[in-house]
């Protein structure tokens, strides 16, 4: 390799851990700040979303107006309903864009906790699919059976939004300080190695060096077998350190994810799903009124079928955008480990942060509405 | 292999992602509730504003879900005595976003109290909510800004078609210029001239872009 491409690679591990770093942002935005801590009109008229947020935003509303126009539709002519799922459906995958269905808490879910993909895309499905069926429980018992009040609905549903947000918040604790141990410990073998370490030296010099072909066969090789298998953290470097360290840092990952890790991964959806989405119930109340609820409730699962593809498209890219981060973390050996535990305790801390900030008001997941 | 493929992709996919996310304003959510709204700016005796009268007609998919386990008296007819107790939580519910309704006089903020003579009606599948929002204290403005927004895009404002604000016992040579969001393009019949904006930026400096807002000015 060349010095010229050496530098290429140095710029790309810091565009991909800028672009990592952003993406958290980004997930962070997901949750859009209801009045902001100032109250209403502090900050002056908001201006118009632009650009993709705006497109994505415009077709939502579009769709979502469109949704009541179809199911008026279907009351005079049942071939609409047809067009009304496939509006639904449309409908799910635009609006899993906007806030309340759980992209930033299962994102930062997985990439917390050594997840692959795969489980990243049934943890999703999973939360979309409990995330339409409580919106049809709630409809069905309360509207449709005792005749309760939109009031009393919102109610409802406000009293299950803080369940929902503050197991988010158990579970970001949880995670905070499952990882926070291991970065604590990651933390005291870079910056004091120990004797062990220093003698493994000649096996870690090999494999930090980004110029070692060998190295990155090697790399490459094991990163493709993380993909399979979520538990790639040891291989490489991370490997002789563990062996030297006898396997001092943390729990290991395999007892987070992995077999029997459902039972987690179950709270996760659990948390995130349990929030009914607004616009589910209107529509659902909507049907009911109109006499056609089992439109409304097929209508509702179309939608979170849809919800699901565009929650489980982002938790896969943040699932392999860590794999790249991790891959630029082993070239750097000890402080790539830190970095990797550091980024896993920032995704803990930030489904920490989401469920507090849910629970304080701050963060609106979608308002319930002024009724 | 796969990493030659997936890495290229990721890029292409986090700035993506970054563009739509990291873009200008915090919104995320779409409106769920759509109100088309006709003012009026009330004027006192001596000539001072007094506060803001407003009648909001809501969408058909929301008025059905406010009406929501309601049982009037005879089906299918909602008085306004069947709706009393909506219309009280609807105006609880709005004190919190400040009846989403801002106004300044003469470039200074104008803060209003508890609105006083609110009604629902229903008609033609819709709920109409009427409410006047007196000022703190009346005053005499040359200039009065009335803004009608929701700053989290829940609530989708828009002013209605005809004589969306008007003026109620003003001083005879008062004029009310009207501005609507610049995101949605103003009804058919409705496309404004050049002249109006030229007009308006002349005598005022409205910063809202996706506020509907209206001046009155009573030089």
């Amino acid at each position: 390799m060349t010095p010229a491409s050496n530098a290429r690679r140095a710029a790309q591990s810091i565009v991909l851990v800028g672009l990592f770093a952003s993406l958290v942002m980004a997930l962070a935005i997901d949750t859009t700040f209801a009045q902001g801590p100032f109250g209403v009109g502090a900050a002056g008229p908001p201006h118009p979303p632009s650009g993709i947020a705006g497109w994505v935003l415009a077709k939502q509303a579009e769709y979502y107006r469109a949704l009541g126009a179809m199911i008026r539709a279907a009351k005079a002519d049942g071939s609409a309903a047809v067009g009304l799922l496939g509006l639904s459906f449309a409908y799910g995958i635009f609006h899993a864009a906007g806030p309340g269905h759980g992209k930033a808490v299962i994102s930062s879910y997985l990439v917390a906790n050594e997840e692959t993909w795969r489980r990243g895309v049934v943890l999703s499905f999973a939360a979309a699919l409990i995330q339409a069926l409580i919106a049809i429980i709630i409809v069905t018992i309360a509207a449709a059976l005792i005749g309760a009040t939109a009031k009393m609905m919102g109610d409802t549903v406000r009293i299950i939004e803080t369940v929902s947000y503050l197991l988010i918040m158990a579970l970001g604790a949880r995670l905070l300080w499952v990882k926070g141990n291991g970065f604590a410990v990651a933390l005291r073998e870079t910056l004091a190695p120990t004797v062990a370490l220093r003698a493994a030296g000649a096996a870690v010099a090999v494999d930090a060096s980004p110029l070692s072909p060998p190295h990155r066969h090697d790399d490459d090789g094991h990163h493709h077998h993380a993909y399979d298998r979520g538990d790639h953290d040891h291989a490489g470097a991370d490997h002789v350190h563990d062996g030297a360290c006898d396997h001092a840092h943390g729990p290991e990952p395999q007892t987070l994810a992995g077999r029997g890790g459902w039972a987690r991964g179950l709270s996760a959806i659990v948390a995130v799903g349990l929030r009914p989405c607004s616009g589910a119930i209107l529509v659902l109340v909507f049907a009911l009124a109109q006499g056609l609820f089992p439109l409304g409730v097929a209508a509702t699962l179309v939608m979170g079928l849809g919800t699901a593809i565009t929650v489980a498209a982002i938790a896969t890219f943040a699932v392999f955008a860590k794999g790249i981060a991790q891959r630029v973390a082993r070239e750097r050996a000890g402080y790539g480990t830190l970095l990797m535990r550091g980024l896993e305790c920032a995704a803990a801390a930030a489904v920490l942060g989401f469920g507090t900030l849910l629970l304080a008001g701050y963060m609106a997941s979608e308002r319930m509405f002024v009724v | 292999m796969i990493d030659r493929f997936v890495e290229p992709l990721c890029l292409a996919l986090a700035a993506c992602l970054a563009l739509a996310w990291l873009g200008p304003g915090p919104a995320c959510a779409h409106p769920h509730v759509w109100v088309t709204s006709k003012s009026e700016v009330v004027y006192g005796p001596d000539g001072s504003v007094t506060g803001v009268r407003h009648a909001w007609t809501f969408d058909d998919m929301f008025s059905t879900f406010a009406l929501q386990g309601i049982q009037p008296k005879q089906k299918g007819v909602f008085t306004r005595e069947d709706l009393a107790p909506l219309a009280e939580v609807n105006i609880t519910s709005l004190k919190e976003f400040d009846y989403f309704t801002h106004a300044k006089a003469d470039g200074k903020k104008a803060t209003f109290t508890d609105p006083v003579d609110y009604w629902l009606d229903y008609k033609d599948n819709v709920l109409i909510l009427h409410f006047t929002l007196p000022l703190k204290v009346p005053v005499k403005a040359k200039t009065l800004a009335l803004e009608l927004y929701d700053p989290t895009f829940f609530v989708d404002f828009s002013f209605a078609d005809k004589e969306p604000v008007g003026l109620s016992g003003a001083p005879a040579n008062c004029k009310v210029n009207v501005q609507r969001p610049a995101a949605t393009a103003p009804p058919a019949g409705q496309q404004l001239g050049e002249a109006f904006f030229n007009a308006l930026t002349s005598s005022s400096n409205f910063g809202a872009q996706f506020a509907n807002a209206a001046m009155v000015m009573c030089p």
